[in-house]
């Protein structure tokens, strides 16, 4: 580091003045502190108390760190730089203890002036040789980091602070093993450890035939693919679990076939005859569960194992065939071994899956508690009792946690069918034919399944009562969309429309912002960003609500009851996505082609938008477009932080399931489909086909 | 196009080390204004790491980094006078040759119409006039290395840096584009440095040639000192093929002797800092000439391997525990497998290993 003297000019075009600017005007314009009501809605005086100036409060405080740094008293000293860095961290700090201890909700004045600090700071760090000197970087990573370290970090921390911290403030470290020792938690947490083994068994299973299907036996794999990569976006939740109860439940198609064949007076009973047969409730519980999160995760493990079978080169059969081995031989020693390390890491990823699933155990759960559920029930009506649902969130996130921690680092190395040597012209060796004929059958037949599923959901909403009365009728319909925009579903829909479209393009851009920062960037705490980033991956949903609502109904952070909780739960939930797409379209991206720009003089701020976002356009699209679709049908997330101004599709549709109101229930999940399915077309026709197609992959 | 005034490049006391691993150990090295400086050695010693540092692309652990005077050690590369040509080139996919060419002057905002002339200008110097509106895949790989070479001149900087520019394309067009480099090199007089793995390519195009070993810099010199005079081993045997020998080096009126097994030969290379006693010469395969029959001084042994290389015949003679190396002219005397041969040797080509 150079020790010559810096003699700086005060000007206003000097950076440092400029973010001291901003910092001044958030603290006279905007209110400082949280308005309880938003900033619409509270009276003059509330606006008052709220600004800065009103009252001496943490702003005080943070007032002072702005006004020495707007004039540097120490700006011809050696260590100017350090010194800024030092004071904008000391007011971070500041400001967040103050508000603590005072119990002040902090509001768009403290944020507004926290980025000021952070612009500084970033100068500064730059200045002190920061990733290459580069400012602007800095200040992304120093963003990244600090949401990171909001969203992500904190209510992960609280959750675990609940549990070894009681009610009265006293530090109980064993709380957490009397909690999760006490009386029902075993059974819930072994109910849901059962059915992920199992689950991760029939999907993975599944998977692997109709990629062989698809791959290796079929001739119209694309449209396979295609099905089944849009139905898992496009599915709301609840809906295969009601379609479900449509056809086996209490009521459904079978038990009445049933009763009509063998029961009371059945046809084959005889009339006044008492029957073999009663209505039974045989769907809930385990066995509807695994129906459903079979149904619900075969299509993902599909498009994992696709993904594999696809890559194996053909000449390594070849090479087997060629050494006298006949098919079955080739395929027991050569294919299968080489698809393994797919197929564990199919069966771990279902396994995550199943043990966050809430939609399905909530419709079909009957007794059988799993840990995803019980947290809601934890939570909602009278229970309130929060140590519970931290203890079981905290468990859950564990599970979820080493199977992605294994997925990430033990399989994720061992995958070898990305080295295969070069492709060879001719195509596949048949498989043997029985296996042909299996997975055949077994993909049919499941595919046919699927589609009756799907069909009864389309048709459902259209009768009365299912299984009751098969009349005809659009009143479900009428209920919900046609008494005006105030009421029925149009609340919850247009909510829901809102709050997805001002959440995709943050989660794309933070998504590839974050995939940017921690595979093109080296920095001190990259790990943790990373990290940070694996837990989001790994977070189930009902834990990043209870989390949310633990973290964010105090000062100095309370956000609960806005939208922007919701908003901002909904990126976090699918920050994946995000992430995968900015990834995998960085990783096509030279690294050179950014360094040739930066040598030509650009910014990076400049080679940001002129190189790497142009040409990442595929992937910020396909982002958008997913994370979009995908918070239409977020639910567990969300369930906590909703309030009956915030109601979106998904909780509507469980309020109404919870009400037995299935009519409107499954009616209501055809009309989010359907708009799924228009917007995906929609921006497939705009932006050209075979975007979707490559990105759904990558998801 | 030519430069306004040529800044140096020096490294002082340079370590660079990524997490524990030290890549560069401490490199001093001042690179004249105008010249064009060669960075060779084997894979993985720091060729890139230095090209990257000057560029700013990476900053140095500790030591400085001056660009004519101005120390630039913490400066980031866009505020770096210092343009670079990629090995993989690095030219934008998304934009025509034209836009890529002129990248940088629309950065620095210079006008459209001043912006058109440059681009044309810069694009006649590399031979690829007309060309602008092509889009990089829809041209050739020895015409994209042409493009990147424009677009790093356009800027008129006063260093280049080029990463092995030219590993991506066949022989003939290589020796085609090193010319044309240095032409331009000249013509310009911007400090460059260049990284290659082809000594042939370092020898032919240099001013000053840098062998680096294992984040070190073991030789910089002109191309025919490092050839002719290797201060190590290690350079003697990677600038081109040397036979390393035992010899004893005695002083007799201001001239240096070597004796090698009793074969007396004058040394015209440097034995400044020698002492007399047993030393080790490199020996180029050129300084040797092969002849028939025994000799009981010098090297003397039986033709172990041949093999014909079209210009002339590489033999290897077993003599003592070495392999003697050596090539001769298809014009002259051939020899077969088995012969008894002796070994001429000439004074040009011959140095004593230091160290
Ligand atoms: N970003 C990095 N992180 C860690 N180590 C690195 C990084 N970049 C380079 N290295 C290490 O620094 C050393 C020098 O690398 P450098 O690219 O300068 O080699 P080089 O001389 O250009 O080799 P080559 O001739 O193969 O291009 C290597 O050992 C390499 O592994
Ligand atoms: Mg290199």
């Amino acid at each position: 580091m150079s020790d010559t003297i810096r003699v700086e000019s005060f000007s206003w075009s000097n950076p440092i003045l400029r973010w001291c600017l901003l910092g001044f005007a958030a603290f006279f314009l905007l209110p400082w502190n949280a308005l309880e009501y938003g900033v619409f809605d509270a009276t003059y005086s509330e606006f008052y108390n709220a600004y800065a100036w009103s009252s001496i409060k943490s702003s005080a405080f943070s007032l002072v760190c702005l006004i020495l740094i707007a004039v540097r008293p120490w700006r011809s000293m050696a260590k100017a730089d350090l010194i800024d860095a030092i004071i904008c961290t000391i007011a971070f700090i500041g400001i967040l203890v103050i508000a603590t201890l005072n119990g002040e909700a902090l509001g768009y004045g403290a944020a507004i002036q926290m980025v000021a600090f952070g612009g500084i700071l970033a100068l500064a760090l730059a200045r002190l040789g920061f990733i290459q000197g580069d400012p602007f970087m800095t200040g992304a990573i120093l963003l990244v980091g600090g949401l990171v370290g909001v969203f992500i970090y904190f209510p992960v921390l609280t959750i675990f602070s609940k549990v070894v911290v009681d009610d009265k403030g006293a530090f109980t470290p064993f709380m957490f093993f009397n909690l999760i020792t006490s009386f029902g938690m075993g059974r819930v947490v072994w109910n849901s450890l059962t059915m992920a083994i199992f689950v991760g068994a029939s999907t993975t299973f599944l998977g692997l035939v109709f990629a062989l299907y698809a791959a290796r036996i079929s001739t119209r794999a694309q449209g396979v693919i295609r099905i089944f990569s849009m139905l898992p976006i496009i599915t709301p939740p609840f809906v295969i679990g009601l379609a479900l109860i449509l056809i086996f439940g209490r009521s459904g198609t079978i038990n009445d076939f049933l009763l009509y064949l063998f029961g009371d007076g059945g046809l084959f009973i005889g009339s006044g005859n008492e029957g073999w047969f009663e209505r039974s409730a045989y769907i809930y519980g385990f066995w509807g569960i695994f129906l459903a999160q079979t149904l619900s995760f075969t299509p993902i493990s599909f498009m994992l194992l696709m993904g594999m079978v696809s890559t194996i080169s053909p000449s390594m059969e070849e090479a087997s065939l060629t050494m006298r081995a006949d098919d079955w031989q080739t395929f027991k020693n050569v294919t299968f071994p080489l698809l393994r390390p797919g197929i564990a890491n199919a069966y771990l990823l279902a396994m995550i899956s199943s043990l966050a699933d809430f939609g399905n155990p909530m419709v079909l759960g009957g007794d059988y508690d799993v840990m995803a559920t019980e947290i809601y029930f934890s939570i909602v009506g009278a229970q309130l009792d929060y140590a519970r649902a931290a203890t079981l969130g905290i468990t859950l996130l564990g599970f979820s946690l080493i199977g992605f921690a294994i997925q990430r680092y033990w399989i994720g190395n061992k995958s070898y069918v990305t080295v295969t040597g070069k492709g060879t012209a001719g195509g596949f060796q048949p498989l043997p034919r029985w296996l042909q004929r299996g997975c055949t059958v077994i993909a049919i037949s499941w595919m046919s399944f699927t589609a009756i599923l799907y069909v009864s959901i389309l048709v459902g909403g259209f009768v009365v009562n299912w299984g009751a009365d098969y009349t005809p009728t659009l009143a479900h319909y009428e209920e919900l969309w046609a008494r005006g925009f105030g009421y029925g579903a149009w609340p919850s829909y247009i909510t829901t429309l809102e709050f997805s479209a001002v959440g995709a393009p943050l989660t794309a851009m933070f998504g590839i912002l974050i995939a940017y920062v921690t595979t093109r960037r080296r920095f001190a705490g990259r790990n943790l960003v990373d990290f940070g980033a694996m837990i989001c991956f790994a977070i189930p949903g009902t834990v990043i609500g209870i989390s949310y609502i633990l973290a964010f109904n105090t000062a100095p952070l309370l956000l609960t009851g806005s939208a922007a909780v919701v908003i901002i739960s909904f990126i976090v939930r699918n920050m994946p996505v995000g992430i995968r797409a900015g990834v995998s379209g960085l990783a096509q991206i030279d690294p050179a082609l950014e360094e040739a720009s930066l040598t030509q003089r650009a910014s990076s701020l400049r080679t940001i938008f002129t190189i790497v976002l142009p040409l990442l356009k595929p992937a910020l699209i396909s982002a958008v477009v997913f994370s979009f679709v995908k918070s239409m049908t977020t639910v567990s997330a969300i369930i906590f932080l909703v309030t009956p101004d915030t109601q979106v599709a998904t909780t509507y549709i469980l309020s109404r399931v919870e009400d037995g109101d299935f009519g409107q229930a499954i009616c209501y999940g055809s009309v989010l489909i359907v708009t799924m399915m228009i917007f995906i077309l929609v921006v497939d026709k705009l932006v050209g086909k075979s975007r979707t197609q490559r990105t759904i992959k990558a998801s | 196009m030519t430069n306004k005034k040529s800044y140096g490049v020096s490294l002082r006391n340079v370590v660079k080390a990524y997490d524990d691993n030290i890549v560069l150990k401490g490199i001093d090295l001042e690179i004249a204004p105008g010249s064009l400086t060669t960075l060779l050695g084997p894979s993985g010693c720091g060729k890139t790491t230095i090209l990257r540092l000057i560029a700013g692309l990476e900053l140095p652990t500790s030591g400085q980094l001056f660009l004519g005077d101005e120390d630039v050690s913490t400066l980031s590369a866009s505020r770096r006078d210092v343009a670079m040509v990629f090995q993989s080139y690095a030219l934008f996919p998304h934009m025509t040759v034209g836009e890529n060419v002129g990248y940088g002057l629309k950065v620095q905002k210079v006008p459209a119409s001043e912006r058109k002339d440059r681009i044309a200008a810069a694009l006649d110097s590399v031979g690829m006039g007309g060309f602008q509106e092509r889009y990089i895949d829809q041209i050739s790989g020895g015409q994209q290395q042409r493009v990147a070479v424009a677009r790093a001149l356009i800027l008129e900087p006063h260093v280049m840096l080029f990463d092995e520019p030219l590993s991506n394309l066949d022989t003939k067009l290589r020796r085609q584009m090193r010319e044309d480099i240095r032409r331009l090199q000249q013509e310009t007089g911007i400090t460059s440095v260049y990284v290659t793995h082809d000594q042939n390519e370092a020898l032919s195009v240099s001013d000053a040639v840098l062998v680096m070993k294992a984040g070190e810099i073991s030789q910089l010199g002109t191309p025919e000192e490092l050839y002719l005079q290797p201060k190590s081993e290690f350079v003697a045997t990677f600038m081109g093929d040397a036979n390393i020998v035992d010899a004893d080096l005695s002083f007799k009126n201001k001239k240096a002797f070597a004796s090698i097994n009793g074969y007396k030969l004058e040394l015209i290379s440097d034995t400044r800092g020698q002492d007399a006693g047993p030393v080790r010469l490199a020996i180029r395969p050129e300084a040797l000439t092969m002849v028939k029959g025994e000799s009981k001084t010098g090297i003397c042994g039986v033709v172990t391997s041949r093999a014909y290389i079209g210009s002339g015949t590489e033999y290897v003679t077993r003599w003592k525990d070495a392999d003697i190396f050596t090539v001769m002219p298809t014009t002259g005397d051939q020899f077969k497998l088995g012969d008894m041969v002796h070994m001429e040797i000439s004074s040009i080509g011959v140095s004593v290993i230091m160290g």
